[in-house]
């Protein structure tokens, strides 16, 4: 019910008071929604690569190659021999940490830093290397080759 | 003197000296019958030196050597062995040999006690292919019946024919190939062609023999840790002489080697970390065939394990520059025994930089420029790469996600790694190709982890603003409600 | 403005007659006494959980349930997704703070004999969404699939594996299987977004229900002091007031998330060996601890199991108070009931204290 008669400074108070409120009302619904709708946007790297990783195709792997992909945090190394057999490998060098590629001339994976070489089933066998390579799952499922982690 | 005089006085003198000799003929009745059978033995026996000391053959084969007749002499009663084989020989020999109270009592001997439990204990004391006996018995190095001294020149364990007296063994492919088929046999052929062969052969004793680093009764395999050339043991037995100065006097070398050795990087992986991958003095110089490496193969030598670095020498200017002007290879810049970690400090034209000997501003100018410019790369790769660890840190310390940056700080470890192997190619596009990947490698690090550290001050100003934001709606929500309620206590 | 919602009221009223409705909900009224502020802590349960569900249903865009991603997913959402950070550590959080609050205004509620008839299925579906609140944290305390969750779930599950006859069978139903496996977080999954969830929003609608049709309870001889009945109406001054406190409990949560964001630890490696020092969240803690200082054999029973089931026992007893707390019902004063509630606070704190520095 309307009552009291409201003065001018009271009634100039009260219109401040709705801005006010209705102002830092919206600010805090902006506040609220700008995360939100910033959140489901999708980021660059639009997905999570674990342990399990997609190569591609298994016709796009040439034999007698060799590939680095990224798994998670880690390279691994990809090979395919000359018999058509993949498999692959951590691609850290247990020497001193650097990263491995495989060398067609030589039919070793070799390490540029200081010519350590593994045979293709990941033993070290020249050059300083203490440790074979840690082995990785290769599984080829129809087409598409994928790489996981060993269990 | 009358006729009878003389007479008596020869009759005494010949009784004398017959009775002394058969007195001494009697102690040793065998060794008068097979002289006189002619038996080699008893000859070679007379120049034995046990029997300058006075034994006899019943010493060693047992029996009673004052009786004449064989049955009497060789008699089993009696103690005879006859012709003692496998095991019993060297029983026989140990008998008094490792008898204090014979060798050093009655001898008075200062040879040692315990060459029969060396012996044991070494790789020639195990048991030979027929399982009965050890792989050697004394007499197979020091023989049977001629046994003199080791400084007499005749000795078959004299230093300068000792190799040929391992050699009989060790160098018959045959024979070896029934115990260890792996085992070379040619390390008397080498020994021949090394320094310390040929100094054998010319006649110095001094040189270093078979058992001068391989012991003689306590000769282990050099796969075994106890092996005076095992490998971590090796540098000490070299040692031996090549340290003693006065031992090596008026050889022409220095004796500081391993004294150096040690302080290398190499000494201190194979003496201190056993690390048995670092080298030992055999494996650069050779062990039967031990020789220092001619200059112009230095850097195949140490190709043999760093092969990049070897590759990239070989193929580079240097190799024509050094091998004209006589400088050892690998050596001129890295020293040979002193080896110590190759840093930075020896790249570039700076104080303490090898390149600057010949490379100068006004001399060799093409070099001095791109050692120069090899150097201030590797330094902005350290610079770089130090920046990029301080701030991925701080970003971790932070709180923040920088798994992708640290995983990318690989890249410039392996970039430094990489460099300072293509130094050895003296080719600054090579060397500039590596560093380039390492530097953008940085660029790309710096930046993600920046970005990570601007994201935590982001966040903090924007709680900030949002915590204003709420406070003054919470403030003016409040003055609201009192102000409705104090309306409604008005209307009350 | 106000003419458009007054438009679309009355469209609504002339289809659903709200009428009816809106006139009840303008009558109800909050008593004003010096018991009143617990009044806020049922509306500031109400508020985190639905933080809860509003930032759980941002977290399933990203998150992804199985053993080999489900660990990088929240790694993923904390580094690359934008404000991902600040949904995921906000629902850690709240979390948190959610039990908190349902563990004070279940107290609240105690101490003030608000359980006491016509309000016991209030009180049983409040102890209901107690219980279901532990649940959705143990449920989700596993979803990252690191080393600490793996482990304490494994414990966890282990308890539960120990009770007489049905234990086992329950452990196999949680573990999805014998062991702590991929199987688990699967389930865990499924529990904590799905079960979970239908069942709370039943009890919850229940209880706001009830809330509503019965208005707030006032403590015992409060209409026997007619000075002191002070009352204020629900809308729009309790209502406000709430929405105040909402307010700053958000600011609350945003400053946790900010200031001290959620850890994400090391990813579960079943191969590896239990880290030292595996301590459940703290809202079990009091109980995992008093297990640890019962002997391992009394008489013939197994130490643990006496554990769980006195604990079980006491639990149950508990959410039976409505039944056997007469003088309550009969309006009277009832100190046991307040020195057993007392006690209950005191040794969930102690042992609590304990756990921690242990």
């Amino acid at each position: 019910m309307e009552n009291i008669e409201q003065t001018p400074a009271k009634q100039s108070k009260r219109d401040f008071l709705k801005y006010i409120l209705g102002g830092s009302f919206l600010a805090w619904i902006a506040t609220i929604l700008y995360p939100l709708v910033a959140y489901l946007k999708p980021p660059k790297q639009a997905e999570v690569e674990v342990t399990s990783v997609k190569v591609g195709k298994l016709q796009d792997i040439e034999k007698e190659s060799g590939q680095i992909v990224k798994f998670g945090n880690k390279p691994v190394i990809l090979v395919r021999a000359a018999n058509g057999e993949l498999s692959a490998f951590n691609a850290t060098c247990t020497h001193l940490d650097c990263t491995v590629q495989f060398r067609k001339d030589m039919g070793v994976i070799w390490c540029a830093c200081h010519n350590g070489k593994y045979d293709l089933t990941g033993r070290n066998i020249a050059g300083p290397p203490p440790r074979p390579l840690d082995p990785l799952r290769v599984i080829v499922q129809g087409e598409e080759v994928f790489i996981s982690k060993n269990v | 003197m009358t006729q009878r005089h003389s007479l008596r006085i020869s009759c005494f003198v010949f009784l004398l000296v017959t009775s002394v000799q058969t007195a001494i003929m009697a102690q040793d009745q065998c060794l008068t019958c097979h002289e006189a059978m002619e038996d080699s033995h008893a000859a070679l026996f007379k120049k034995d030196i046990h029997y300058a000391k006075g034994l006899t053959c019943a010493d060693c084969h047992g029996g009673d050597a004052s009786k004449e007749e064989m049955d009497a002499a060789m008699n089993a009663k009696a103690g005879y062995i006859g012709v003692p084989k496998g095991d019993r020989i060297s029983a026989t020999c140990s008998k008094c040999h490792s008898d204090a109270a014979v060798m050093v009592k009655r001898y008075r001997s200062a040879l040692p006690l315990d060459q029969m439990e060396l012996l044991e204990k070494s790789v020639h004391g195990k048991l030979s292919t027929s399982g009965r006996e050890h792989i050697a018995q004394c007499t197979s190095c020091h023989g049977s019946h001629g046994i003199v001294t080791k400084t007499n020149r005749t000795s078959p364990v004299h230093p300068l024919n000792l190799p040929a007296t391992c050699a009989k063994c060790h160098s018959n492919a045959t024979f070896m190939r029934t115990y260890d088929p792996g085992l070379p046999i040619d390390q008397l052929e080498k020994y021949r062609t090394s320094v310390h062969g040929k100094r054998n052969m010319s006649g110095d004793p001094k040189a270093a023999e078979c058992a001068s680093c391989h012991g003689s009764h306590e000769v282990l395999s050099a796969k075994d840790v106890r092996s005076s050339v095992y490998p971590t043991n090796l540098p000490a037995t070299c040692s031996k002489c090549h340290s003693n100065a006065t031992y090596m006097k008026g050889y022409g070398i220095a004796s500081d080697q391993h004294e150096q050795y040690a302080k290398s990087v190499h000494g201190k992986a194979l003496l201190e970390k056993k690390d048995l991958g670092a080298p030992a003095c055999n494996d650069c110089h050779g062990n039967h065939g031990a020789a220092p490496p001619g200059l112009e193969s230095v850097s195949k030598v140490c190709g043999t394990c760093h092969a990049l670095n070897a590759e990239l020498f070989s193929s580079s200017p240097h190799k024509k520059a050094f091998d004209s002007r006589k400088l050892p290879e690998c050596e001129t810049c890295h020293g040979n025994h002193e080896i110590v970690a190759a840093t930075d400090e020896l790249l570039g034209v700076g104080e303490g930089a090898v390149c600057a000997w010949c490379h100068k501003e006004n001399e060799n100018i093409k070099g001095f420029e791109v050692a120069r410019t090899m150097r201030s790369l590797a330094d902005s790769l350290i610079t770089g790469e130090n920046e990029a660890i301080s701030l991925v840190s701080e970003a971790e310390q932070k709180g923040m996600e920088v798994g992708e940056a640290k995983f990318k700080l690989r890249e410039i470890r392996q970039a430094r790694l990489e460099t300072r192997t293509k130094v050895h190619s003296f080719d600054l596009k090579q060397f500039q190709e590596v560093a380039d990947l390492g530097l953008a490698a940085t660029s790309t690090v710096t930046a993600e982890a920046g970005e990570a550290i601007d994201q935590y001050f982001f966040r903090r100003w924007g709680l900030l603003v949002a915590s204003l934001i709420i406070t003054i709606l919470a403030v003016s929500l409040f003055v609201y409600i009192r102000r409705i309620e104090k309306e409604q206590a008005q209307n009350r | 403005m106000k003419n458009k919602l007054l438009a679309l009221y009355r469209w609504i009223d002339e289809r659903v007659e709200l009428r009816d409705l809106i006139e009840f909900m303008g009558k109800k009224y909050v008593p004003v006494h010096e018991h009143s502020v617990w009044y806020y802590f049922g509306g500031v349960s109400l508020f985190l959980f639905i933080i809860q569900v509003v930032t759980g249903i941002l977290l399933l865009f990203y998150y992804k349930g199985s053993e080999e991603l489900a660990f990088e997913s929240i790694q993923f959402i904390m580094s690359k997704v934008e404000f991902g950070w600040l949904i995921r550590s906000i629902h850690s959080w709240a979390a948190n703070l959610f039990i908190l609050a349902a563990i004070i205004h279940m107290f609240s509620v105690y101490f003030t004999k608000a359980y006491r008839k016509p309000r016991e299925i209030t009180w049983l579906t409040g102890m209901a969404m107690l219980f279901l609140g532990m649940g959705f944290g143990f449920s989700g305390y596993l979803l990252p699939w690191n080393e600490l969750a793996f482990f304490a779930t494994k414990v966890g599950t282990d308890i539960a594996g120990v009770v007489p006859v049905i234990g086992k069978p329950i452990m196999i139903l949680l573990r999805g299987g014998e062991d702590v496996t991929g199987a688990t977080l699967s389930r865990m999954f499924g529990f904590h977004v799905a079960i979970f969830p239908g069942l709370f929003v039943v009890f919850l609608g229940i209880h706001l229900l009830l809330v509503q049709r019965q208005g707030m309870s006032e403590p015992i001889g409060f209409e026997n002091s007619p000075a002191n009945q002070k009352t204020m109406p629900f809308f729009p001054n309790f209502l406000l007031r709430d929405l105040l406190l909402w307010l700053l409990v958000l600011n609350v949560i945003a400053v946790l998330a900010v200031l001290f964001p959620w850890e994400l630890g090391v990813k579960a490696d079943p191969f590896a060996p239990a880290p030292s020092g595996i301590k459940p969240e703290w809202y079990f803690m009091f109980m995992f601890q008093s297990l640890k200082y019962i002997p391992a054999q009394v008489l013939f029973v197994d130490g643990e199991v006496l554990g769980i089931l006195l604990f079980g026992f006491a639990g149950l007893i508990w959410t039976l108070v409505p039944f056997w707390d007469r003088k309550s019902a009969a309006g009277q004063q009832n100190r046991l009931v307040n020195y057993i509630g007392l006690f209950v606070v005191l040794y969930m704190i102690l042992f609590t204290i304990l756990g921690w520095l242990a």
